[in-house]
């Protein structure tokens, strides 16, 4: 429905244009601005059934992971959320495209989970993956100690030491959370093992970038030491809570008519444009074109 | 055989959903909980094996990280077990998607009888009694309608057998039939309409006899074999004559008396006089006004790519019901309306309003639910149902009264958005054609919404169905609304509708008037459990069902569309031009009436409208002397129901998703202040948006509905002009909600008198669209609210809501690079009321609080307003205005606090230079609730420019906002008398509801 984007220099002809796909169906939703935000950072993206991944066609074409370079698992309620968020969705995944999602993954190629994407990679194991096994569920996502779901937005601090390929060149950054199953969950030991590793790769924090300690609303799901988003020890595998496609545009920001006055006396105009979040899919973007 | 799953959190992890529970009977009842924990249990009605069950425990129900299950029971070390389940024929959505899971990962297939049927069990710690578990069980966790309950004390639990196996499968043992229905005269007619709940109308059965008698007739049902009507037939009729589908109230013939004026007038047709007509005109003056008054939802011109899709409506009786069910069933069910409009849209936003009794209601009545838990359900279910859809719910409204605990409101409404062109025609257009195939999409039929007066006074026994109560299912409809978008991408749709009120026999019904005719195979009809009669299947409600014409050409490729969404479709008929709807069974005809039927001359409904006015009635000004302390008084409205912070709604509702969000429900410095309106972006690629508000004043229907209208329609554009809307395109949603209007002496005595006032507000309805150039792009009425409710002796007592307008404004904006929100933006801006304050008080806040109605309801006119309104519009465009807000209820006191808040800034104001603070009381000044007016804040270098836009206008400079924190206002005698710190104020308005989450 969207008009094509313009504006960005995807079309530079000796410029290689990553592909990637978006899962859709049975329940998910953020698809239309995931899509839109990898068209933005320079993807030539599709949104595409996970019942089409499965039989591999989609309409008359032939449709195979092993064509594309960037895999979204997005957000959404899938399978309703019934039975845990996520875990319908990953057994169905799991069952269907286990080998082949494994096979993507050892090619070199990018998996980003977003909320309930997260969710579904945490529960296929695709993170936190220690020593590579990509199958073990080791850590969980479960309900938010507030009991209720949550639209905040939240400041996250950004570990420069991880190998996450999605965050390079960010320190902070201010996203929407939006569920009700975002406390991270894990044991003592394997926590200890994500920081050794350096896996993870976002953490709730204040204004200033410090960690928010487990305080709400900061942290805004009580997740165990304010873990927002973890990635796999190659940091090809990223998952988070927070949706850096629901910052596509400067005015998705909650403060972006105060910034624009604020801009304004000082003679200056708020420069119009895509949202920081965007950031996350350039950089997935600029990682593939590097890389193949 | 049978198995039972049971799974729980690990000890070691928060069970919030206890939590939440333990919380909830500390504050509903008084109850010390000690803890609260909850199994899952999956009843599990298939032969599996064990290697098989230990597979679908482990792969899928068991989250190894933070959970634990076992197929024997698992409670322990509690001292009360809850255990609560759905009653047969409740959505268990959860089972069902249970099974899909198990199908899928265990490769096999269920038989028809075979299901997952999920209940709870509630682990409860603490010295209780059982009254008192009982009442956690019944007053608060389970609601009778829709599910069942059982507590266990230690004592009984038997924790080998534990629940034993709870299979909730609908048995009806019945089967189906038709009957038909003498029709020797009109009393027994009646009759037998009474006897079976046909609800036929008195007034219409000699119509329907002088059809089924008509020579003509006879001769062609007796070539279908048919001979006196059907049960099939005659509920056929009644659902297309109901006043739902029909609109009798609003198409009626009212006379109307003025009793101080003696003028006497006859008001024919309220929905063509007074919305259709001015409507059709407005339509004729705005060209990006496309399709309004037929189709599911109005149409307007978003860009030349696009159309957005607008309406709105209520589910009151059933959210009374079951809070939960009913208000989910309600989102979901008008998320429908725009798939089913034109060739079908995508939604994009949605909003919600709630009226109900006070949350701390302690009154001798007992409506069916206290309405602090009504909230709460209501609340709940349409977070589930927008939060699902992934849909934003962006924007609504929370109002308290005493008298809706009759019967609570919720509203609902929905915006989409779809391609201006579907393959070369435009995709506001659609029609049915002969040849053309009947598809049913979605979800599948029960006795869901079958007579719902009948349902509930029949004895529940283990198997039956607790139909007429729904839950809704957004995951079903989720990905219905995936396919149909794809589908009618693909130009496979010819014509679409949903299935909501009278379920196929609406949708049918309707569709096949275009291509004049229809023939149904109802045995065709996916059912959810046999032994539906026929009837039943022709006028169920079932939820999550839409209703398509599909060429023949395109059904294979509708299907397999279908099919790749996991959605379930079914070609249940065809359209033809045969004059004729026709249902077959199995063969059989069992349904043939003319399609000319229902447009033969029905009786139309009459109604005496008896107008006292208000001074008649005895309403005066109150006699009140000026407060001597504005400062607590100010932060004493701020504490009201009506004015105070409801955040906890508005951040349980996903707001965001579909990326488009541009003015958020909560703005300003805090982002805990309740914008005006709310704005999206829906094209991504683009810079326009829409900006919707909603307003509804039902205060000001005890002085007059003809102002509450003009009020309520004037709020609504404000807010909407606050944020940046536009003008001139202003699209409006008419959603009425009134007490029943026919005078009966002894169960309506006031019959004429709220008969009078919903003329009244029609006539306002007519003249305020007119004069702001607002069509009414949809609308909807909602008579009978009322409620009759059990007193402590015994009687019950009739409790009538206040008649109640909710208007929607619409306006696409240009560029919301532009848009602006409510919050004082920086020390030093100046600060202007823009719009005259009268001694307007009358049902205000303010009077209210004084325990007073008063006389001088607010008034609009708009003549004066319009160039106001205008000059705004220029200045937010120009980029003269820091902020802008719309004073509503609460008045100029209580507004310019909130922008004074929403800043977190000071303000220091003179209230001398308001508009038309000479001849005022400071109170009335501060609390008049005069319409027209904004709160603007602009930066002082733009003070000259912003001034001389609104030059000559009833505009004034009233003060500046400042670095302290001090909201200071001083009199025309410079006397200080307000001087509170704006963080005490806003501790004062979150305080009521701050502990909500």
């Amino acid at each position: 429905m969207e008009k094509a984007v313009r504006g960005f220099d995807m079309n530079a002809p000796n410029k290689m244009k990553p592909k990637a796909i978006v899962l859709t169906g049975y329940g998910l939703n953020c698809d239309y601005e995931t899509d839109y935000s990898l068209k933005l950072a320079g993807a030539e993206s599709y949104r595409v059934h996970i019942n089409e991944v499965i039989s591999g066609e989609m309409g008359d074409r032939r449709i195979s992971l092993e064509d594309y370079h960037i895999l979204v698992f997005g957000g959404g309620f899938s399978w309703a959320d019934d039975h845990g968020a996520g875990v319908l969705m990953a057994s169905k995944l799991r069952q269907h495209l286990g080998e082949q999602i494994e096979l993507f993954v050892r090619d070199g190629k990018l998996v980003l989970g977003i909320c309930n994407g997260f969710q579904c990679l945490v529960n296929l194991g695709l993170v936190p993956a220690f020593d590579f096994q990509y199958r073990e569920r080791r850590v969980a996502l479960t309900y938010n100690d507030s009991g209720n779901f949550i639209d905040t937005w939240v400041n996250l601090k950004i570990n420069s030491g991880s190998p996450c390929v999605f965050t390079k060149g960010i320190s902070t950054l201010e996203l929407p959370v939006r569920h009700g199953e975002g406390k991270f969950y894990a044991a003592a030991e394997e926590i200890d093992r994500l920081f050794e590793n350096g896996q993870v790769v976002l953490q709730y924090a204040d204004e200033n970038g410090q960690e928010a300690n487990g305080q709400w609303p900061l942290n805004p799901n009580g997740s165990l030491k304010d873990i927002a988003g973890i990635c796999d020890p190659t940091g090809r595998i990223f998952g988070l809570m927070p949706h850096p496609e629901g910052f596509n545009h400067y005015t998705n920001h909650p403060d972006w008519t105060r910034k624009k006055e604020a801009l304004a006396r000082q003679g200056k105009e708020i420069i119009p444009g895509e949202g920081k979040g965007i950031r996350i899919f350039r950089n997935a973007v600029e990682y593939i074109r590097t890389s193949f | 055989m049978v198995s039972r799953l049971e799974i729980r959190l690990k000890n070691e992890l928060i069970d919030a959903e206890g939590a939440g529970i333990r919380q909830k009977s500390r504050e509903y009842f008084g109850f010390e909980v000690d803890a609260i924990r909850v199994i899952r249990v999956l009843t599990l009605d298939i032969d599996l094996k064990p290697d098989q069950l230990e597979q679908i425990r482990n792969e899928i129900f068991t989250n190894p990280v933070t959970e634990e299950s076992s197929y024997s029971p698992i409670a322990e070390g509690f001292d009360w077990l809850i255990w609560i389940g759905f009653r047969p024929g409740v959505r268990d959505t959860a089972g069902s998607t249970a099974g899909e899971a198990i199908k899928d990962l265990l490769g096999i297939d269920f038989k028809p009888d075979q299901a997952v049927y999920t209940s709870k069990l509630y682990e409860i710690r603490g010295q209780l009694s059982e009254e008192q578990v009982k009442k956690i069980a019944g007053d608060l966790l389970a609601n009778d309608i829709v599910q069942q309950w059982k507590v266990f004390s230690v004592a009984e639990w038997d924790k080998d057998k534990g629940i034993g196996f709870p299979v909730t499968r609908v048995i009806l043992d019945h089967e189906p039939e038709v009957s038909t229905i003498s029709i020797q005269s009109d009393e027994e007619l009646g009759r037998i309409s009474l006897e079976r709940n046909l609800a036929l109308q008195n007034r219409d059965i000699p119509v329907i006899r002088r059809y089924f008698l008509r020579e003509d007739i006879l001769k062609e049902r007796k070539m279908v074999g048919l001979d006196l009507p059907t049960d099939v037939e005659l509920e056929y009729i009644s659902q297309a004559r109901s006043d739902h589908c029909n609109h009798n109230t609003f198409r009626g013939l009212f006379r109307y008396h003025d009793l101080l004026t003696g003028n006497r007038e006859t008001v024919d047709n309220l929905f063509k006089s007074c919305i259709e007509a001015p409507t059709l005109k407005i339509k004729e003056e705005k060209d990006w006004v496309t399709s309004v008054l037929w189709d599911n939802a109005g149409v307007g011109r978003f860009d030349d790519d696009h159309y957005y899709v607008i309406t709105g409506e209520t589910h009151n009786s059933p959210s009374n019901m079951e809070a939960y069910g009913g208000s989910i069933t309600g989102i979901v069910g008008i998320y429908r309306d725009p798939m089913g409009t034109g060739k079908g849209s995508k939604l994009i936003l949605g909003m919600y309003g709630y009226c109900v009794g006070h949350r701390e209601y302690e009154g001798e009545l007992t409506p069916h639910l206290h309405p602090r838990r009504l909230l709460d359900g209501v609340i709940e279910g349409v977070r589930d149902g927008g939060n699902k859809s992934g849909i934003p719910t962006p924007y609504g409204l929370l109002f308290f009264d005493e008298s809706y605990v009759g019967k609570c409101l919720v509203f609902v409404t929905a915006l989409g958005i779809m391609p201006a062109t579907i393959g070369h025609a435009s995709s506001h257009k659609k029609t049915t054609s002969p040849g053309e195939l009947i598809i049913m999409a979605g979800g599948r039929v029960g006795k869901d919404g079958i007579h719902g007066v009948t349902a509930a006074s029949e004895t529940y026994s283990e198997h039956t169905p607790a139909g007429h109560v729904q839950i809704g299912d957004p995951y079903t409809q989720k990905k219905m609304a995936d396919f149909l978008v794809e589908a009618r991408d693909e130009e496979l749709i010819t014509f679409i509708t949903d299935n909501g009120g009278g379920g196929l026999s609406s949708s049918i019904g309707e569709s096949a008037r275009f291509s004049d005719g229809a023939r149904v195979d109802l045995d065709k009809v996916p059912l959810k459990y046999e032994g539906l009669d026929q009837w039943e299947i022709w006028i169920s409600e079932s939820q999550e069902r839409m209703t398509i014409a599909v060429k023949p050409e395109h059904l294979d490729r509708f299907m397999a569309l279908s099919a790749k969404h996991a959605v379930e479709s079914t070609v249940i008929g065809e359209y033809n031009d045969s004059g004729y709807l026709q249902l077959d069974y199995k063969g059989k005809t069992c349904a043939y009436i003319r399609m000319d039927l229902l447009e033969s001359d029905f009786p139309q409904w009459e109604f005496d409208a008896q107008w006292t006015p208000p001074d008649m009635r005895g309403l005066t000004e109150p006699v009140i002397s000026e407060p001597e302390d504005h400062g607590p008084l100010l932060k004493a409205i701020l504490s009201r129901p009506n004015i105070c912070a409801r955040n906890w709604i508005a951040r349980q509702y996903d707001h965001e998703v579909q990326g488009s969000s541009v003015v958020k429900p909560l703005v300003g410095k805090g982002r805990d202040m309740p914008t005006d309106a709310a704005v999206v972006r829906p094209v991504l690629g683009s810079n326009k948006g829409i900006a919707v508000s909603q307003t509804l004043n039902p205060s000001y229907s005890e002085i007059d509905t003809y102002h509450m209208t003009g009020a309520t329609i004037d709020e609504a554009v404000r807010k909407t002009l606050a944020v940046g809307g536009d003008p001139n395109h202003l699209g409006g949603l008419d959603n009425f909600c009134w007490p029943t209007i026919e005078y009966h002496p002894a169960n309506n005595p006031d019959g004429k008198y709220k008969a009078a006032q919903l003329v009244r507000a029609n006539w306002a309805l007519r003249d305020y669209c007119l004069s702001y150039g607002i069509p009414l792009l949809s609308g909807k009425d909602s008579m009978y609210i009322d409620g009759n409710l059990e007193g402590p002796y015994g009687e019950r007592r009739k409790v009538s809501g206040p008649p109640t307008l909710m208007f929607t404004v619409s306006s696409v904006i240009e560029d919301i690079t532009g848009c602006v929100t409510m919050d004082a933006k920086f020390p030093g801006d100046l600060v202007y009321v823009l719009g005259e304050t009268r001694n307007e008080l009358g049902a205000s806040e303010y009077y209210q609080m004084m325990g007073a109605v008063g006389l001088n309801v607010p008034t609009v006119d708009v003549e004066a307003l319009w160039p106001q309104y205008l000059a705004l519009h220029g200045a937010i465009q120009a980029g003269l205005v820091s902020s802008c807000h719309a004073v509503s209820r609460g008045g100029l006191a209580v507004h310019l606090a909130m922008v004074a808040m929403g800043g977190e800034l000071g303000m220091e104001l003179l209230l001398h230079l308001i508009p038309g603070f000479s001849g005022l009381t400071v109170g009335q000044a501060l609390y008049s609730e005069s319409c027209g007016r904004f709160v603007i804040t602009v930066a002082p270098e733009k003070k000259e420019v912003f001034e001389e836009t609104f030059s000559g206008m009833k505009i004034g400079r009233a003060g500046v906002v400042t670095e302290s924190t001090r909201f200071s206002v001083k009199d025309g005698l410079e006397k200080t008398i307000i001087d509170e710190d704006v963080n005490d104020l806003k501790h004062a308005w979150k305080k009521p509801f701050g502990d909500l989450i």
